[in-house]
């Protein structure tokens, strides 16, 4: 390290500011030094060691491959060891020193543990001992002299440790946590444990020692609870448990005050909560989490937080101030500024006097390479052999093989010390904003140097800038240094532009005097002013004299105000600079440059280059979508007048934009009406709806900047293809809106309420608009004593619910149904007549086909299903006037009456006088006036046929030997299968489980459903040799244990008395037999619950 | 009847409710996509995913049966699922074969297990099947050349004797101003073309597939060209029967069809932000049946 590194900590431009650093390559665990200047980021591909006070310099790599995730970093704390930085390997722990040459920086390694390590601690009070924890339930400590061998070891064998922290005021003492318990050690002890705390419900993920109080310790877990021990006082219980609303993954004592913070493990709007320990202290030992600061705007998982302290060196007096460092799964470092309402509640009194000074540490960077690497040690050489650790060349160059370009677009800094400002800055915020900015813009301009830090900016580029040939090009190398206001007035930069033998002295002169008038002239209004300058310098013409109205010339969404001719300039520029930097270079090699990229890169750079081809649609700002239940939810888009001119404006200027590009035949499409100027793709709305958008959100978004307009879009593409790192996190400008707009807040609200109203949802109810009821299949039967009561009630419950047009039907088909069971040779007649039931059936049918009320098809399918033998008690249904001779006679039909649901299978029948045969004209009109019938209603709502059946067969006696006719079409069957299918997925939909099931055996097959029937009625013998399928349990005969199931099969509804098979899924029975022949059928559990029994045993 | 404005920053592209119509999925340009509890009259926002790099464009619930999972697809080319356990969110898979926007995401009827369909401005629609093991397997079909702006699937119909996965079916529409049907062919392992329904002048933007199986299988397409044609099908079989929605064109563009569940009422949405309401009467002629605005 340098001496000019060592700065005062309270010269540090990013102390007490919010900082937003975007640090991509999948880094998972963080530290920072304890003079608080830098930060090291653990990932597999090594270390990145970042200095805060200079964050647009690209951090240091330290390369060190592993497959590995690296589980902890940690920097030592001590003073007399700033350079060390320990970090995890899986089963190893590498020990650091940042002061060593990259390639050569890891110092020990300490290699104990047979499993990978979780967590590590340096000791609070001796430099040279660390404490390593690992899921092969070991905890180590290490002796840096002799670091070959862990000094003490201590296992719980039963549990992999989760975290290891050593005790701050005993220097003997650590704790560690495995699963659910936290174990205490003394080192003098052996592995025997001091203590085991014991309490909570799930796995231990962070455990931190009280600064003050010894015994004092807290513990954070994924039950969602922190707990508070004293173990001195009470080691069975804790003195406090707090009671969150997600998992604990850390909880940590504030290094100031008296307070706490926790970080989730998920959710807690991924932030990280900040709470006083005295308040919560009244109201039990348990209490409800009560954060008195979110630090919140991360937009993923955070995975660690640090504080980053600085105070005066070598005083008596505490002036520790504070800053949250935290790491988040979304790739942003962040620095919160702590204000001092925070540290007054958590009662840290700052100047107040202490006992003993502070350590002081070096402020200083250890992000430099070393100036000179020392010759390895034979000692660390000896260890370095077992590593992968990639060499120094590449490595010990300025740029780390990180894209320095890609880093300072990475960092967001923000002056305002208010959070809340930031939502209205759109401008850019610093001199690193806009050098990113212009690497966007201008691909060809390389950036040699950028240090943001000292305002040095060395750049090449090509203008034309030749005497001889204005067509000629000449390579400028340009240094700029900016003074610290800039762009404050009288702040105006330097350009130095290096000597260069096609550039005459005269021309020289010129350039630099241009170049200073405009920098003049912008910052003297305030502006940041390289892009005109940079322009200047590629040929362009740059006009001052409306600078005054050029407001938004700085502004990324440059669409809107570059002319069309400037388009083309730039264009050229640029296509003529890269044939000058590459002679070969023709199109051709253009588009394979291309096609590699798009390969690599995968779709975005491909869709950021190829918008001609992209054939996206324009996006859908309103919609409706239904929902089983017949709600409607529809979306629309807000407008308000003004926009809405504005946007046609826009896109009128877009689309004579566009006409350059001769394939785009869409942007040619039109109509007479005035409506269809609207594009049709996606990205020719784009320009339109940046302009919305930054309009609406005052911003530098995201979807605007990458693909505003043709030729940027290729910047774009050019810069994006150039790093890895950004391929995977596209829209890195799009970012920087985002990091501004979440900041901290001192509630918990987010502060999203700038916008204008932009969408609505809206959900409706047109369940009205549906045929099939919720309150009718609640209702409805399938079974009864007959059909025609099962009809006759079915009628009830439609008028009960008001659907009069239903229970009419139903009444019908009950008349039917009446004058079948009746066996009336009449009725018989006419009803087997092809005109007759069964026509008015079908007609039924078709009419509730085209209506697509499944319901009513569904049921009707059941009911109709087995008619012939529907045949309930052998007593007649309607008393008859005078009595007739009754023949009561056995079913021949039993085996096909098996699928019926009525008990009795003797038929009765009454002997009328059937020789008399009286024959005539029925109509079915007559049958239905039954008292409650609304005929208008019916007639206004739906066009019931009208029926009139005549009868004109009289071979009556024919029909006493066949069995009554279905009255649904066998052919149908399929389609009523499929009726009733749906339907119970429609039950199934509604809850009515037992409903379901009951429709459902309707669509079992024939076969299957008479020897169920078979079984039900005899019941099986008990058999020796059972071929069970599944569990049986014996409980069920215990009455305590069978109270916990439902005790009748849910296949035939009977009591379960025997053997029978209980899915240890879903709990649902069935009887062993019923279960056979269910499960040859289907895997579903029987009861509907969806629950694949089936699956969970093994099925003989 | 519940109105939530506001939810996103920018414009929303879809919202759709859960199985159970308590949970609600909204999808934006804002490449977000928020989670709201509805309830009654009231609505509770329970979580907003972040993950998509582009605007996201449709959402989708599963089937319950698979637990709660949502699919979502975004213009930057992804598919992401995402799956809540326990009250949280995350994203359990990344289904990245397209290499342009895609438009449209839908899951299977559950029949067919967790099987989502995929339609993508890169020409291909894919259907992905996610297995217990944790595997998935991607078909990729080539279905309309300029770009794939919409798909659907058939519902379930029950067929004895086929299994289930021989009766696969669903359609597609594109900026080829085609409607495509295609049905699984098991020995191919594959979606064949079965039949291809010209009618549309302009691109079309969405196509749905009746849920119910009636007396045939309806298909409403709606299309840039402001018309909508409702396909029918006998029996699953034979030649598309072409009518057109009504005989005039509609004021603007169509961008959305859905049916009903049972399949009685067809709303559209376009352009002029407008959702109208659709129904056949018993002479099967298509006749309004409501409307809903802003």
């Amino acid at each position: 390290m340098s001496a000019d590194n060592k700065d005062d900590p309270f010269k540090s431009i990013t102390f007490g500011k919010s900082l937003s650093l975007r640090v991509d390559g999948g880094f998972n665990a963080v530290s920072i030094s304890p003079s608080g200047r830098d930060v090291v980021l653990a990932s597999r591909q090594g270390l990145y060691v970042v200095d805060l006070d200079d964050p647009f310099s690209a951090p240091r790599w330290l390369h060190h491959i592993t497959p590995w995730e690296v589980a902890d970093v940690q920097w030592s704390p001590h003073p007399s060891k700033p350079s060390w930085v320990v970090s995890t390997s899986n089963q190893k722990a590498l020990v650091w020193n940042l002061s060593r040459s990259s390639s050569d920086a890891i110092e020990h390694v300490l290699h104990g543990h047979s499993r990978a390590i979780t967590d590590i601690n340096f000791h609070p009070t001796n430099p040279e001992i660390l404490a390593t924890c690992s899921i092969d339930a070991y905890v180590h400590a290490w002796d840096m002299r002799s670091s070959r061998r862990a000094f003490y070891s201590a296992s719980v064998w039963s549990a992999g440790a989760s975290q290891v922290k050593w005790n701050f005021k005993n220097p003997n003492v650590m704790a560690s946590a495995h699963s659910n318990d936290v174990f205490i050690w003394d080192l003098r002890k052996g592995c025997t444990p001091l203590h085991v705390l014991k309490g909570h419900a799930n796995s231990v993920n962070s455990i931190d020692f009280s600064r003050f109080n010894e015994t004092e310790i807290m513990s954070s877990s994924n039950d969602g609870t922190v707990k508070f021990w004293d173990y001195s006082v009470n080691e069975e219980e804790p003195l406090r448990t707090v009671v969150t609303d997600f998992p604990v993954s850390k909880g940590r004592y504030l290094p100031f005050g008296s307070g706490f913070c926790v970080m989730p493990m998920i959710g807690g709007n991924n932030s990280v909560y900040l709470s006083n320990s005295i308040t919560s202290n009244e109201s039990g030992p348990i209490s409800k989490f009560q954060p008195i600061y979110v630090f919140k705007g991360h937009t993923d998982r955070v995975s660690d937080f640090l504080w980053r302290q600085r105070h005066s060196t070598n005083t008596l007096i505490d002036d520790r101030e504070f800053q949250l460092v935290t790491w988040s799964k979304d790739c942003d470092l962040r620095l919160w500024p702590v204000n001092e309402s925070t540290y007054e509640k958590v009662g840290y009194e700052r100047l107040c006097g202490l006992e003993k000074p502070l350590p002081d540490h070096e402020y200083c960077t250890f992000r430099k390479e070393p100036e000179e690497a020392k010759a390895p040690t034979a000692h660390t050489a000896r260890w370095k052999e077992h590593f992968v650790t990639k060499s120094g060349t590449e490595a010990s160059d300025g740029s780390n093989n990180i894209n320095h370009l890609a880093w300072v677009s990475g960092v967001r800094l923000h002056h305002a010390n208010s959070p809340h400002d930031l939502f209205e800055e759109d401008k850019l915020q610093n001199l690193g904003e806009e050098v990113s900015m212009i690497g966007h813009k201008f691909p060809k301009i390389v950036f040699e140097k950028i240090s943001v830090s000292t305002g040095v900016l060395v750049l090449t580029l090509n203008g034309p800038w030749s005497e001889n040939n204005p067509d000629d090009y000449i390579f400028l190398r340009l240094e700029v240094k900016f003074p610290s206001g800039y762009p404050q007035k009288k702040h105006v930069p330097r350009f130095k532009i290096e000597e260069n033998r096609e550039l005459s002295e005269k021309k020289h002169h010129e350039i630099v005097d241009q170049l200073s008038e405009i920098a003049q002239r912008y910052t003297d209004l305030g502006k940041y002013c390289l892009e005109p300058c940079l322009r200047f310098l590629l040929g362009e013409k740059v006009n001052l004299d409306g600078l005054q109205e050029e407001e938004q010339l700085l502004n990324l969404d440059l669409v809107d105000h570059v002319e069309l001719d400037e388009f083309s300039s730039l264009a050229s520029s640029d296509a003529r600079s890269r044939a000058l930097s590459d002679g070969s270079n023709t199109s051709e090699d253009d588009f394979d440059d291309i096609d590699n990229k798009s390969s690599a890169d995968g779709f975005v750079a491909r869709s950021a280059h190829d918008l001609r081809l992209d054939t996206t649609p324009i996006p859908k700002g309103c919609g409706a979508v239904w929902t089983a239940a017949g709600q409607l939810v529809c979306f629309f888009m807000v407008e308000n007048k003004s926009d809405k001119k504005q946007s046609i404006f826009k896109l009128g200027q877009r689309g004579f934009g566009g006409l350059k590009d001769a394939h785009k035949p869409e942007l040619l499409y039109e109509e007479q009406d005035a409506n269809f100027d609207r594009p049709k793709r996606y990205v020719d709305t784009l320009s339109a709806s940046s302009h919305h958008n930054s309009e609406a959100a005052n911003s530098l978004n995201g979807s605007d900047s990458d693909a505003s307009s043709d030729s940027f879009g290729d910047d774009w593409n050019d810069i994006v293809g150039n790093d890895i790192t950004w391929r995977t996190k596209m829209p890195l400008i799009s970012n920087f809106k985002k990091s501004l707009a979440s900041m901290a807040s001192d509630d918990n609200k987010s502060s999203l309420s700038v916008q204008k109203s932009k969408n609505t949802v809206i959900v409706r109810d047109f369940s009205h608009l549906i045929p099939d009821k919720k309150q009718l299949a609640m209702e409805y039967k399938l079974y009864g004593d007959s059909l025609e009561s099962v009809c006759k009630y079915n009628a009830q419950v439609a008028t009960t619910h008001g659907f009069e047009e239903l229970a009419h039907c139903w009444r019908m088909i009950a008349n039917v149904l009446i004058a079948r069971e009746e066996k009336n040779p009449y009725n018989f007649g006419w009803d087997q007549h092809s005109l007759g039931g069964k026509w008015f059936v079908k007609q039924t049918m078709i009419h509730f086909e085209k209506l697509r009320n499944v319901q009513m098809l569904a049921i009707l399918s059941c009911i109709l299903m087995d008619q012939p033998m529907g045949k309930a008690a052998s007593a007649p249904l309607v008393p008859k006037k005078g009595e007739e001779t009754i023949i009561t006679y056995e079913s021949n039909f039993v085996s096909h009456s098996q699928r019926s649901r009525h008990e009795s299978i003797t038929s009765s029948m009454r002997s009328d006088d059937y020789f008399t045969g009286t024959h005539g004209i029925k109509t079915l009109k007559p049958w239905t006036p039954v008292p409650v019938l609304g005929q208008d209603n019916l007639s206004s709502h739906n066009m019931l046929p009208d029926i009139k059946i005549e009868i004109v067969n009289d071979e009556v006696l024919d029909l006493l030997s066949s069995d009554s006719p279905p009255l649904l079409d066998a052919e149908d069957e399929a389609k009523y299968r499929s009726y009733r299918y749906q339907y119970a997925e429609l039950l199934f939909y509604w809850g009515l489980l037992i409903n379901r099931t009951e429709l459902l055996k309707f669509n079992l097959d024939e076969n299957f459903t008479s020897s169920v029937w078979h079984l039900l009625n005899h019941p099986p013998q008990p058999r020796a040799q059972l071929d069970y399928m599944g569990i049986c349990y014996k409980l069920l005969e215990h009455k305590g244990a069978g109270a916990y199931f439902p005790r009748n099969c849910n296949y035939c509804e009977l009591r379960v008395d025997g053997r029978g098979s209980v899915c240890g899924n879903c709990q649902h029975i069935l009887h062993a037999d019923c279960a056979k022949i269910w499960w040859d059928v289907s895997d579903e559990c029987a009861s509907g619950c969806g629950c694949e029994c089936v699956k969970f045993f093994d099925v003989v | 009847m519940v109105t939530i404005t506001n939810a996103h920053t920018e414009l929303i592209h879809d919202a759709v409710l859960d199985y159970y119509g308590k949970r609600l999925a909204t999808c934006s340009s804002d490449k977000s996509i928020k989670i709201f509890e509805v309830e009654g009259e009231t609505h509770r926002l329970v979580e907003t995913l972040y993950g998509h790099e582009g605007p996201v464009w449709q959402v989708d619930w599963a089937h319950p049966k698979f637990g709660v999972i949502l699919a979502s697809c975004s213009y930057d080319g992804k598919v992401l699922i995402w799956k809540e356990e326990n009250g949280r969110w995350s994203q359990i898979a990344v289904h990245a074969v397209h290499s342009a926007s895609v438009n449209s995401v839908k899951w299977a009827p559950h029949e067919y297990g967790p099987l989502l369909l995929a339609a993508s401005s890169d020409g291909k629609v894919s259907v992905v099947e996610f297995k217990e093991n944790g595997t998935t397997a991607p078909i990729l079909v080539d279905a309309h050349a300029i770009g794939v702006n919409t798909a659907s699937w058939a519902s379930a119909a029950l067929q004895d004797g086929a299994a289930p996965q021989q009766m696969r079916r669903f359609v597609t529409g594109g900026a080829d101003n085609l409607v495509k049907v295609w049905k699984f062919n098991p020995d191919a392992n594959t979606y064949l073309l079965e039949d291809t329904l010209e009618g549309h002048t302009d691109w079309v933007r969405d196509v749905a597939w009746s849920p119910s199986v009636l007396l045939r299988s309806y298909l409403a397409s709606v299309s840039q060209d402001r018309t909508c044609i409702i396909w029918t099908q006998e029996n699953s079989q034979g030649p598309w029967k072409k009518t057109l929605l009504k005989e005039d064109k509609f004021p603007d563009v169509l961008w959305r069809a859905s049916w009903s569940l049972s399949g009685n009422i067809l709303a559209l949405s376009g352009g002029d932000n407008k959702v109208t309401l659709w129904k056949e009467n018993l002479e099967g002629k298509w006749e309004p049946a409501g409307e809903v605005e802003q």
